[in-house]
């Protein structure tokens, strides 16, 4: 018993000893792993394009002090040293920017790198935000762990707000047969798991490919031939890539080519889980209402 | 066969070593050579020892381990098919280790459980390439390297088509096995084991290997019991290649590059080449590795490239001499 | 090196012994003993099997039926080691895998004699030197056998089986691409060792080589016939007529029989 309580009173007297505790920030990542902190975070490295761009939406951009290759939003991310591709990153630059906490990508980083990283006692907050509220929650764990949690809630729930504002509009929408191109050769979709394909849905557009098993699935261009979308969305800017919608001008059967609803939406508004998407679903959820306009 | 083997084995492996210090001196974070000496004294800077012994001496030892293996492989298996062309990697070793290995990481195992997967995957392999061009003739360079190309050819289709399905999670993590990298490599010492352990086994085999190199009957009437001597080193081939995939993916040539360059220098016989070419095999790598660490830094390049980049080359060299 | 000390008489015969030619009828099953001494030669048209036959007798090849002994133990019960200490073989298409020098080459022939770990000493470097000494080919020691010519190519490979020194030596075509001189000293060589112990054993495609240096002399027939015997019996104009299916006359040159070609 008197052994016990000494145990206790040692317990009690190391709690009250180490004051850094009181100041812990804990988060608990996409990988289900609580990262906790000892201070927030002043040294930030994010490894993927959109970790970079979600960084600077939770308040923490001025803490960022690696990025990777295509960090190109917002334009302050570009100055930062760049550790790499996302693929393969150069652990040793990585190293001597010694960040207290790297932003990892469940499926863009190899994953030796990142558990080599934790072994060497570097915090990894893992992130693979999928839905928009996703893209709100990974915001505000982000500010919580960077101590910015003021700006990074604000704009969370800026975020929150907008998509709710366009759900409620488009809630009674007619729905909208739609083809969204990921990519044109080989020719790629997206199915209804993927954030595209709740944007898709959100505004009231109905993706012909949604029920197809892989994320990101091929596709041939009779498969969007026969599904006969009344629209085709194109994650491309436009200029230097005009031959991925026009393709579709030969075949006047389709019914998007017949009312030409054949749009550009541009890819970094819409395939990055960042704020960003409130924007890019603004402009999908126009051009399907444009869709509509031209029904007969 | 005659020739003293203490002195070029004795130049390797100190050119091996100059270049695993250089290896652990180079890097895209410039560190003196002084703070280097620092380090391994057991003094310097956090961030030079977490750089040194966390990043750059796994890695160049994976390096060299990986050389060793893949070069000492190559020189067996020239041996046993009596063609200087025999490499892991044309006969499609390597991928079908490959494919053994992302069959476990698919089903979701680990570790042992991948190494042993790639094993059965380079023994299932090389049976494939022995069995079908043997048929009822004998290895001809010609058949050998044909079917070796076109089993390694259906080995790729099966690795796309692994990683067209697999869950994107480890989508990145699996890419690797295509274009070999040694990156991801942490733990360098069962792929050493391997390799010290099968030089010392078969070095003391080394003259009977110099008398199956001069074809099966004139090997057996000289008193060697062909069929078994040829099975083990199948086995030990297919070994050193699965150890060697495991730790880096499959990377190309270099059992190729390094047996062919030693036998030109060193004479054919295999108590040297064998301990000279697991040297030689890993000081290669070693540098081909920093490389293509620093050579676009901070973008990383896979050290399958810079070896592909070397041994093409010698390959086509080697097939346009052979007439 | 002790293993060059063997018992003065020894013997490799053959019981009931039928080669294994496929698609062939049995034909005469083999009973013959070859002994220290002698110097056989086989004779034969194309197609006969004697290399078959050599090689069987190398125990490279599973004979169809029959056994081998060498000196009464059945040679399977040998180990292969122990076999080649006792019996050599020299090819008669040899491949060159890698490049090999002509030393290299002859201190192969060491090979059954040496431990795993064993690297050739000073004396089998010596015995390889005798060896290529004795066949004229010493000079050549460090060119690369692919830049030889035929003959010297064919001396080396005798050289290699006398650096093995085994007791039965089993030559195919020992005289290929030799010129006469060449060929000459090498049957020479093969009656020396026979008269020092070896036993010689030997195809021949030269009828008049036969003649001149083998005591012996096996019969092979295309259809698996077979018969042997001393030499002077053997070598009978009616046997050797049938054998190469071809009329021959005989001349005398210094007491033993020549055999030429009649014009059809």
């Amino acid at each position: 018993m008197g052994k016990l309580k000494g145990v206790s009173i040692l317990l009690g007297w190391m709690l009250l000893a180490s004051p850094a505790l009181a100041s812990y920030v804990c988060a608990t990542d996409d990988l289900g792993e609580e990262i906790c902190l000892e201070h927030p975070a002043k040294r930030i490295a994010a490894l993927s394009p959109g970790a970079t761009e979600l960084a600077w939406a939770a308040g923490a951009g001025d803490q960022v002090v690696a990025v990777v290759a295509y960090s190109d939003y917002p334009p302050a991310a570009r100055e930062v040293a760049s550790v790499g591709s996302h693929t393969r990153m150069d652990m040793e630059r990585l190293l001597e920017l010694q960040p207290d906490l790297v932003i990892g990508w469940v499926t863009g980083n190899p994953t030796e790198q990142l558990v080599s990283l934790k072994n060497m006692g570097v915090p990894v907050f893992s992130i693979e935000p999928r839905s928009f509220e996703a893209v709100s929650n990974t915001i505000e764990r982000i500010s919580i762990l960077a101590g910015t949690e003021a700006e990074g809630f604000a704009e969370a729930e800026r975020f929150r707000q907008g998509i709710a504002d366009l759900q409620e509009a488009y809630a009674k929408a007619d729905p909208v047969p739609v083809f969204y191109q990921v990519w044109d050769e080989p020719l790629m979709t997206v199915n209804s798991q993927h954030l595209i394909g709740e944007m898709i849905e959100l505004c009231g557009g109905d993706n012909v490919f949604g029920q197809l098993d892989r994320l990101v699935p091929r596709i041939s261009a009779e498969a969007v031939i026969a599904a006969n979308p009344e629209a085709i969305l194109a994650g491309g800017m436009g200029e230097e890539n005009r031959h991925w919608l026009t393709r579709w001008q030969a075949f006047p059967s389709i019914t998007a080519t017949e009312r030409n609803n054949l749009f550009f939406i541009p890819p970094s508004l819409v395939q990055r889980p960042t704020p960003r998407m409130l924007e890019g679903t603004q402009l999908f959820c126009e051009k399907l209402e444009v869709a509509r306009g031209r029904r007969p | 066969m005659i020739r003293p083997i203490t002195l070029p084995l004795a130049v390797l492996a100190v050119a091996g070593l100059i270049a695993m210090v250089m290896s652990v001196g180079i890097g895209s974070v410039a560190i003196a050579p002084a703070d280097v000496l620092l380090v391994f004294l057991g003094e310097g800077s956090n961030l030079h020892r977490t750089l040194i012994f966390e990043l750059r001496l796994p890695r160049t030892l994976s390096a060299f381990a990986t050389g060793g293996l893949l070069a000492v492989a190559g020189a067996l298996m020239q041996v046993l098919l009596r063609n200087p062309l025999a490499d892991p990697y044309v006969l499609g070793l390597s991928g079908g280790a490959a494919v053994g290995a992302l069959l476990a990481m698919l089903a979701g195992l680990g570790g042992a459980v991948i190494s042993g997967s790639a094993f059965a995957g380079a023994m299932l392999a090389t049976l494939m390439v022995f069995g079908l061009a043997h048929g009822t003739g004998s290895w001809t360079p010609s058949r050998l390297l044909l079917t070796g190309v076109v089993v390694a050819a259906g080995w790729g289709a099966v690795i796309t088509l692994m990683l067209a399905i697999s869950p994107a999670r480890e989508l990145p993590g699996m890419l690797y096995w295509l274009m070999g990298d040694v990156s991801y490599a942490r733990a360098p010492w069962p792929g050493l084991g391997v390799l010290v352990l099968v030089c010392a086994l078969v070095v003391p085999l080394g003259r009977s290997l110099n008398v199956l190199a001069r074809g099966p009957m004139q090997a057996a009437a000289l008193g060697i019991s062909v069929r078994p001597l040829e099975w083990l080193i199948y086995i030990l081939a297919s070994l050193l290649t699965a150890t060697a995939v495991t730790m880096a993916g499959s990377i190309g040539f270099v059992g190729l590059v390094v047996p062919h360059m030693l036998r030109l220098v060193l004479g054919n016989d295999q108590r040297l080449i064998l301990p000279a070419c697991a040297l030689a095999g890993g000081t290669l790598l070693v540098l081909a590795d920093t490389l293509a660490r620093v050579v676009i830094a901070p973008e990383q390049l896979p050290v399958g490239v810079i070896t592909a980049l070397l041994g093409v080359p010698t390959f086509l060299y080697l097939l346009y001499r052979s007439r | 090196m002790s293993g060059n000390k063997r018992p003065p008489m020894q013997a490799l015969s053959t019981r009931e012994l039928v080669i294994d030619i496929p698609g062939r009828a049995d034909g005469y099953p083999l009973d013959l003993t070859i002994k220290s001494g002698q110097v056989w030669g086989v004779l034969g048209p194309n197609g006969a099997g004697k290399t078959t036959l050599l090689h069987t007798l190398a125990g490279l090849r599973a004979p169809r039926a029959g056994a081998l002994f060498l000196n009464d133990v059945p040679t399977t019960k040998l180990k292969r080691r122990a076999l080649s200490q006792q019996l050599g073989l020299v090819f008669q298409d040899r491949q060159d895998g890698f490049p090999a020098t002509v030393l290299e080459t002859a201190l192969i022939g060491r090979h059954p004699w040496l431990a795993p770990w064993q690297m050739e000493g000073a004396d089998d470097l010596a015995m390889a030197e005798r060896s290529l000494e004795a066949l004229d080919v010493l000079h050549l020691k460090n060119r690369l056998v692919s830049t030889l010519s035929g003959g010297e190519r064919q001396r080396v490979a005798i050289a290699t089986l006398m650096t093995q020194s085994p007791h039965t030596w089993l030559l195919d075509e020992p005289t290929n691409h030799l010129d006469l001189h060449h060929q000459v000293a090498v049957m020479k060589l093969l009656t020396d060792r026979a008269a020092a112990g070896n036993a010689i054993f030997m195809c021949l495609h030269d009828l008049n080589l036969a003649a001149r240096w083998c005591d012996h002399i096996l019969l092979m027939y295309p259809n698996g016939e077979t018969c042997w015997g001393p030499a002077e019996r053997m070598l009978v104009p009616d046997a050797l007529e049938r054998l190469y299916n071809q009329q021959l006359a005989t001349v005398e040159v210094d007491g033993a029989p020549f055999f030429v070609p009649k014009r059809v």
